[in-house]
């Protein structure tokens, strides 16, 4: 908890709304186009104030934002929990606030701010190029994210280099971790293939991905697709190829 | 308080009463309301020392009020520094702290700070000023290498924490594990998990664990192989936390059996994590620890769900999971079936910069979590869609959760279901989750999740929002609502000038109000910052002076928080305040 140091402030003192004069504000003013009615509507205003809230969410509402979701979401929620009880009443231990702006219910007209831009482009916005997109999204730290696209550094004791004298590790940043789809399975894996070897060990590991019990993997046959596009079967190279032109697995059903 | 009662009781009897009040908050209430006498023994002996935020007092004021501390905690950047919304070079130095701290508190031994920059200097100087040093833990804090850190074990004879978790350090290829001398035995937590290959000599490392017969948490880096892995463990079978190591080798029996047996004869292990590359062959190895493990850390391990239902069949007494959604919903049920005891789950996800989800992770493994275990209080779930329905059944089954955090990873996903916003859902949430203290939101919301959040959320102290909301009524909503509150922090909303204005004077009752890519201009941080002298209004920006922009252009990043320490004197360039 906090440090207090005279930080628990004596409650501020409610400053009658007359000393604010908006016109000594300069821009601000302009920006916000209020006038001289603007003045008449403070929204904490304690006391009674079903009816005003109920008014500013009609008001918000229907002078719709940019985003399509407020339409839906406002009259639903008005429905449900705001007509009932009032907001705001008496008992309210609220503390008064300092009004340097009295609440307006004027339409606001920073709701098509540019900064909305993301709403109208919804589809994807994160998803872009390596390095692009949104900033700090997702909320992922960034150790961690350098934990899963790394590729690992051990000591000799392991067998990574044989992987990056491949190619693979030659990547920089990029990671080696491949996708596997399965025939009839709408969700694809990742497999890293800087831990497998040899293509039992791979096939080995794809299958208990797909939960393939022993006894059914015959009836699966592991294929990839190269560089150029084309599907092949993947114990028909040796492995050494196999890892260098290799962009994706795929199961399939084995025919006949 | 009559002047007379509080007279009769003396000095040594009121401090020792003060000597069972150990929370901060109810020291707080010790010293400030009561009466003079008790605020002035009260300051006399305190130990320990609670900053949230390091600009928001002077060192020299503590000093002044508090002059017999001996444990300090500090707290420097803001929360979404860790998601790089932070430039770098911002702030948050702890050498000014140390310095001050050098001279008047001779007797210090903790220190422990979170998102500061640390220099070699600062920590040479700990080393140097101490004398009875004992912990030093520096969670994601930066600007200090190995160098610091050999001056620390040089110097610290009864050094007992050294803990640098999630922290960046400089590698200077100095060996300063063995630094320490070979009479130091007082290890009882060490974690260098944050550390590069090149960082940790294993002999240095064996020979420390084998003469600190206390050490009960170690947490080792990337690095250590697994034979290596097994040895340690042989040399400290007491240990009650354990972060594993690689495991990127193919299975080979002997280096099986050599491990399995290591982790047998730890009794008193509760708490695992680590498990970087592991390979799901030898996860056997420690089954024999797993009914007695409360706390298990898969986070960093790709391994997938069939191998992680094994392991969690296999730990009935799990409090604390840490996993990926490797897990799935099918691991999540099994979870639910077998940890009736689970009080937190955090759900990370594998790969957030694809489109497509790679692991079968939904909503419903967390509503199958919520329901089969009743304990669950905190709550941390990425995945890529979700409904009102989940949520609303979620909340029902969980009044006791005190922290709830969803990332939707795509922004503005609505109700999958439905495709309604997720307000419901969430204001189902704030409406049974009573004891609700940290709230983080995503998906599809409107202004209306506000207004559910300001009218139930009494108790909510910290708040997370981005891409989110319609108007300045929702910012409103949360700032005159919501009582608790002490840290907001929002980006990508369209919430701007007034509704900070017409709650100004609610942000000195908060720590910290961060605003990043909203709609607040220049003009109204200037006027705040006029108006409220108690209040830093720090305008982050690195394109330039924001007067030079025109007037109705809104700020980059915002950072309020109240001080009684004035405005800061380390400000970079690109930190604008009213006086620019």
């Amino acid at each position: 908890m906090e440090l207090q140091l005279g930080l628990a402030l004596p409650p501020p003192p409610l400053i009658p709304i007359e000393t604010f004069d908006l016109n000594s504000y300069g821009n601000y003013e302009t920006r916000e186009a209020l006038g001289s009615n603007a003045l008449s509507w403070p929204l904490l205003k304690l006391g009674p104030a079903d009816n005003d809230i109920n008014n500013i969410h009609h008001h918000n509402s229907s002078s719709s934002s940019s985003s399509s979701s407020s339409s839906g979401g406002g009259a639903g929620c008005k429905k449900r929990s705001f007509d009932e009880a009032p907001f705001f009443d008496e008992k309210r231990n609220v503390p008064k606030t300092l009004h340097l702006l009295l609440w307006t219910n004027q339409p606001n007209d920073e709701d098509d701010d540019p900064s909305n831009v993301l709403h109208e482009n919804s589809s994807s916005a994160i998803f872009k190029n390596d390095g692009e997109g949104l900033v700090g999204w997702p909320p992922v730290k960034t150790w961690r994210k350098k934990v899963h696209h790394q590729i690992p550094n051990g000591g000799a004791e392991n067998n990574r280099l044989p992987a990056v004298e491949n190619g693979i590790g030659g990547r920089a940043s990029k990671s080696t971790y491949v996708k596997v789809k399965m025939e009839g399975v709408p969700i694809a894996r990742k497999i890293d293939l800087s831990v497998h070897h040899s293509f039992e060990g791979l096939t080995n590991t794809v299958m208990r991905m797909f939960g393939i019990s022993d006894g059914n993997r015959k009836i699966f046959k592991l294929t990839y697709q190269d560089r150029e596009g084309d599907w092949l079967l993947a114990e028909d190279v040796p492995w050494r190829t196999f890892i260098r032109s290799l962009k994706c697995l795929k199961l399939i059903r084995s025919r006949g | 308080m009559p002047k007379r009662l509080a007279s009769s009781l003396s000095y040594e009897v009121l401090e020792h009463v003060f000597s069972f009040i150990q929370s901060d908050k109810d020291r707080n209430v010790v010293s400030a309301v009561l009466c003079k006498s008790w605020y002035e023994i009260e300051r006399w002996c305190r130990r320990k020392i609670f900053v949230g935020n390091c600009y928001a007092v002077s060192p020299k004021m503590v000093i002044r009020r508090f002059p017999q501390v001996r444990s300090i905690e500090l707290k420097g950047k803001p929360h979404f520094a860790d998601f790089n919304l932070v430039p770098d070079g911002w702030g948050g130095y702890v050498l000014p702290w140390i310095t001050e701290m050098a001279g008047a508190y001779p007797w210090l031994d903790e220190i422990r700070l979170k998102r500061m920059v640390v220099t070699d200097e600062s920590l040479e100087l700990i080393a140097k000023s101490f004398k009875d040093f004992k912990v030093l833990v520096l969670a994601s804090c930066e600007g200090f290498s190995t160098d610091g850190l050999a001056a620390i074990a040089a110097s610290c004879k009864n050094l007992r924490e050294l803990d640098l978790r999630e922290s960046e350090v400089d590698d200077t290829s100095v060996h300063w594990l063995s630094h320490f001398p070979e009479t130091y035995t007082s290890m009882v937590s060490l974690n260098i998990s944050c550390l590069g290959s090149g960082e940790v000599s294993f002999s240095a490392l064996e020979r420390l664990v084998s003469r600190c017969p206390n050490l009960r948490s170690l947490k080792l880096n990337r690095a250590v192989p697994l034979d290596k892995t097994a040895n340690i463990l042989r040399l400290a079978p007491r240990l009650v936390e354990f972060s594993a190591c690689t495991y990127s080798a193919e299975l080979r029996s002997d280096v099986f059996s050599n491990l399995a047996g290591a982790f047998s004869n730890c009794k008193e292990l509760r708490s695992l994590s680590g498990f970087w590359d592991v390979v799901p062959d030898y996860l056997p190895a420690i089954y024999s620890v797993c009914s007695r493990l409360t706390s298990l850390n898969l986070s960093y391990a790709t391994i997938l769900s069939p191998d992680l239902i094994k392991l969690v069949s296999h730990c009935p007494s799990l409090q604390r999971l840490l996993v990926l959604d490797y897990i799935e919903d099918s691991g999540l049920e099994a979870l639910a079936s077998n940890c009736k005891d689970l009080q937190e789950l955090r759900v990370f996800p594998s790969d957030p910069f694809d489109a497509e989800p790679n692991a079968s992770l939904t909503e419903q493994g967390l509503v199958a979590v919520s329901l089969g275990c009743p304990k669950l209080q905190s709550v941390l779930y990425f995945c890529r869609r979700m409904s009102n329905a989940a949520l609303v059944t979620i909340a029902q089954s969980h009044p006791n959760l005190n922290r709830f955090r969803l990332c939707i990873i795509e922004p503005n996903t609505a109700d999958y279901l439905t495709g309604e916003p997720l307000d419901v859902g969430f204001g189902a949430i704030v409406e049974h989750c009573k004891d609700l203290i940290r709230l983080s939101l995503s998906g599809l919301l409107t202004d209306c999740v506000f207004e559910y959040i300001g009218k139930y959320a009494k108790k909510l102290e910290m708040l997370s929002v981005a891409f989110a909301g319609d108007s300045d009524l929702g910012l409103h909503h949360v700032l005159s609502g919501c009582e608790s509150l002490r840290k907001l922090e929002i980006r990508d909303c369209p919430f701007g000038d007034k509704a900070l204005l017409t709650n100004a004077a609610k942000l000195e009752t908060m720590q910290s109000l961060w605003m990043s890519s909203c709609s607040v201009s220049f003009e109204a941080c200037k006027l705040l910052s006029q108006k409220m002298p108690r209040l830093n209004v720090e305008v982050i920006d690195e394109r330039g002076p924001p007067d030079s922009r025109p007037e109705n252009c809104t700020v980059d990043k915002l950072y309020i928080y109240r001080s009684v320490a004035g405005p800061r004197f380390d400000m970079p360039p690109f930190v604008w305040t009213k006086d620019e």
